[in-house]
């Protein structure tokens, strides 16, 4: 008779369960990628060298890797960010848009500015936009318990479209031949490469996440992020107001994917257009989850993520379809979420306890 | 603005708002079940592509439908899978099923771009009745998928509000624990719900390539199944107010198109943000009115259940 099996916790998360889940998810994605590969007629081995030289093989590949990570990782630490303290933020996605769009403006009338000051200034406005997209969602929950999943996306919605109106509409270049585009950003609102392709908004990336991650990590106000994100009753008794927490916190976190979005436009774009967020605001989610809402984490993730995203656009000059490359980033996250389920839990069947020799020497 | 485009306006909404519907429907039985699937997308586009294809190789609209439907329970049963087998976190495990969905189908679907259809669902005559006037055109002369729906919206209605099975389905969403302790299957019911849910948002997609657009394109769902998880809290998870509230945005939807035809000086950008603008205002209604009256979202939706949580 066959047993039915079960999940157990374990007593301790396996040590190095979350990187051994990536690991996982990454030979997941491989294997079925390989089979998708061999489906399509091409030589896996070819196409996965290729992808590996394009993403990680030199400097030039490693500044395409890095460019793409820092939208990934900034998205990732604002969902990151929230999540320390259990609140979902979806709406990176709208936030990173509406960052790009309140940068756009400021670009509009400091045209003229020097570049430093212009940077800084869009960058500023683009922090601030995002932490405005976020401030409708953060007041509805701190003030009426309103579900901050739904609210956040539909936000993400709302956002992407008031994009398309301004670039078909009241910021449509007369310059483009009638097509729906924004405006070139000035010359000296670009970010200074750093090497090959790669830009300052990496140095700036990476400013973010150490701060935060020291920030909730090693601070009182962390600290008390941490305890209200573990346990809203324990929070109210230690005296931390929740409302007060929660609108800081997701208004922060709609801020940090403001800059993501302020970041990738000074960056790698040379206007606002609709596709200039492509999914890292989802991705962000993903990257958060990987890094176990860990902001210390996001780094790593975010530029493993990328190679990956970056190998596999670099496959489609092979003739591989991109859709194999979406196919096998959505495996590697299956493949990682089931991983890290059972780096906390064992399967036991039927008739076994919990009790290992171990447990049972203590 | 002349009688037969505001007949043409009706006959779109009426169209539209059923293919909302299908996919709303199918995520309501999820979030009763206490799964909130953010795969909607992926799981249309899944269904609107297998669908294409099966039309195209075996020219019979019926089993183009069955089709969709069994893929996109297929799909939805990943996110069971993850979410109520093995407990992960519901919303990172939807995204990924709309990526890997939208994956798939582009996948699937490119060698099939481009081409004609190899079947379509077309409009019914119900003899007389089609021939009225603005009902005919309106009610009597749709896609039998709108019938399809419709008896979807009735049929779910019915088993949640007067059935066991309803009955049990909907405690799993409310309170995991004591369903267990009644003797019911939480894991079960759960991973019903979402498979069926699957099979609705699969008719739904392919309610698109059969009949609406019916042809395939990367990117044909648009962002729709966005809006089917927006009408379900529009619609407080009641069957009934989901379909006045597919209506509703399924206005937007045939509005869109039109607004230049009926001489309206309007963006029809800024109309399509109105549903998902509309959705934030009931929510809002919602929790402000929930201080007096309990809120109608499942009071389990998006956690895990396992047994002997420790």
């Amino acid at each position: 008779m066959m047993r039915r099996p079960r999940l157990d916790l374990r007593d301790q998360p396996l040590a190095g369960g979350q990187p051994l889940a990536f690991g996982i998810g990454l030979a997941v994605a491989l294997f079925v990628g390989t089979l998708l590969l061999l489906g399509a007629g091409h030589d896996p081995l070819k196409i996965y060298s290729r992808m590996f030289e394009a993403s990680l093989g030199d400097p030039d590949a490693w500044a395409v890797t890095l460019n793409r990570a820092v939208p990934l990782g900034l998205a990732g630490l604002a969902v990151a960010v929230a999540g320390s303290m259990g609140l979902w933020n979806i709406g990176a996605e709208g936030q990173i848009m509406a960052g790009a769009i309140t940068a756009s403006w400021v670009a509009r009338i400091g045209g003229e500015w020097p570049g430093l000051i212009l940077i800084t200034a869009m960058l500023i406005a683009a922090l601030g936009g995002g932490g405005l997209l976020a401030l409708g969602p953060a007041v509805a929950k701190a003030k009426l318990g309103v579900n901050e999943i739904i609210t956040t996306l539909m936000l993400n919605e709302v956002a992407i479209r008031l994009v398309q109106w301004l670039i078909h509409g009241p910021w449509k270049d007369p310059d483009a031949y009638n097509f729906p585009l924004a405006p070139m950003l000035p010359e000296q609102a670009h970010l200074p490469t750093l090497f090959s392709r790669a830009h300052g908004g990496i140095l700036i990336a990476i400013g973010v996440i150490v701060i935060s991650s020291v920030a909730v990590k090693y601070t009182a106000w962390g600290y008390e992020l941490r305890i209200a994100g573990s346990s809203e009753a324990t929070a109210r008794y230690s005296g931390i107001s929740l409302p007060q927490k929660i609108l800081m916190v997701l208004v922060l976190s709609g801020g940090i994917a403001g800059l993501a979005g302020g970041v990738e436009l000074t960056g790698t774009a040379d206007r606002l257009t609709e596709t200039l967020s492509n999914g890292f605001g989802f991705a962000g989610i993903i990257v958060a989850a990987l890094a176990l809402m860990r902001p210390s984490g996001v780094a790593v993730v975010a530029v493993l993520f990328g190679a990956v995203q970056i190998g596999g656009q670099s496959i489609q000059t092979l003739g591989v379809s991109s859709s194999v490359s979406t196919i096998l980033q959505a495996f590697v996250l299956f493949g990682a979420i089931g991983a890290g389920v059972l780096s906390r839990y064992r399967i036991l069947f039927e008739g076994e306890t919990h009790a290992t020799p171990e447990a049972v020497d203590k | 603005m002349s009688e037969a485009s505001l007949i043409g306006l009706f006959v779109a909404t009426v169209s539209f708002g059923a293919l909302l519907y299908l996919a709303a429907l199918g995520e309501l039985l999820a979030e009763k079940a206490g799964i909130l699937n953010l795969g909607v997308e992926g799981m249309m586009a899944i269904g609107a592509v297998t669908a294409f294809i099966a039309g195209v190789e075996l020219k019979n609209p019926w089993a183009a439908l069955v089709i969709a439907m069994v893929s996109g329970a297929a799909l939805a049963s990943v996110h069971g899978f993850f979410t109520v087998a093995l407990g992960a976190e519901q919303v990172v495990s939807g995204l990924s099923l709309t990526i890997l969905g939208l994956g798939l189908a582009a996948y699937l679907g490119k060698d099939y771009v481009g081409q004609p259809p190899g079947a379509e669902l077309v409009p019914v005559q119900w003899s007389g009745l089609s021939d009225l006037p603005w009902v005919g055109p309106i009610i009597f002369k749709q896609a039998p998928i709108v019938y399809f729906a419709l008896l979807m919206g009735i049929a779910v209605s019915l088993v949640l509000a007067n059935t066991r099975l309803g009955l049990a389905l909907r405690a799993a969403g409310e309170s995991a624990s004591s369903t267990d302790s009644a003797g019911h299957s939480v894991l079960g019911l759960r991973l019903g719900a979402v498979a069926a849910g699957g099979a609705l948002a699969g008719a739904s997609g392919a309610y698109l390539t059969l009949s609406i657009t019916p042809q395939w394109a990367e990117g044909l769902t648009a962002g729709r199944g966005w809006i089917a998880v927006a009408l379900v809290i529009f619609g407080a998870w009641r069957p009934g107010r989901v379909a006045w509230g597919a209506l509703l945005f399924g206005g937007t939807l045939a509005l869109k198109t039109r607004l230049q035809t009926f001489g309206v000086d309007f963006s029809p950008i800024i109309l399509s943000m109105l549903p998902y603008i509309l959705t934030l205002l009931i929510l809002l209604v919602i929790s402000v009115r929930s201080r007096k009256r309990p809120s109608p979202a499942p009071a389990g939706l998006g956690f895990a259940y396992r047994r002997e949580e420790r």
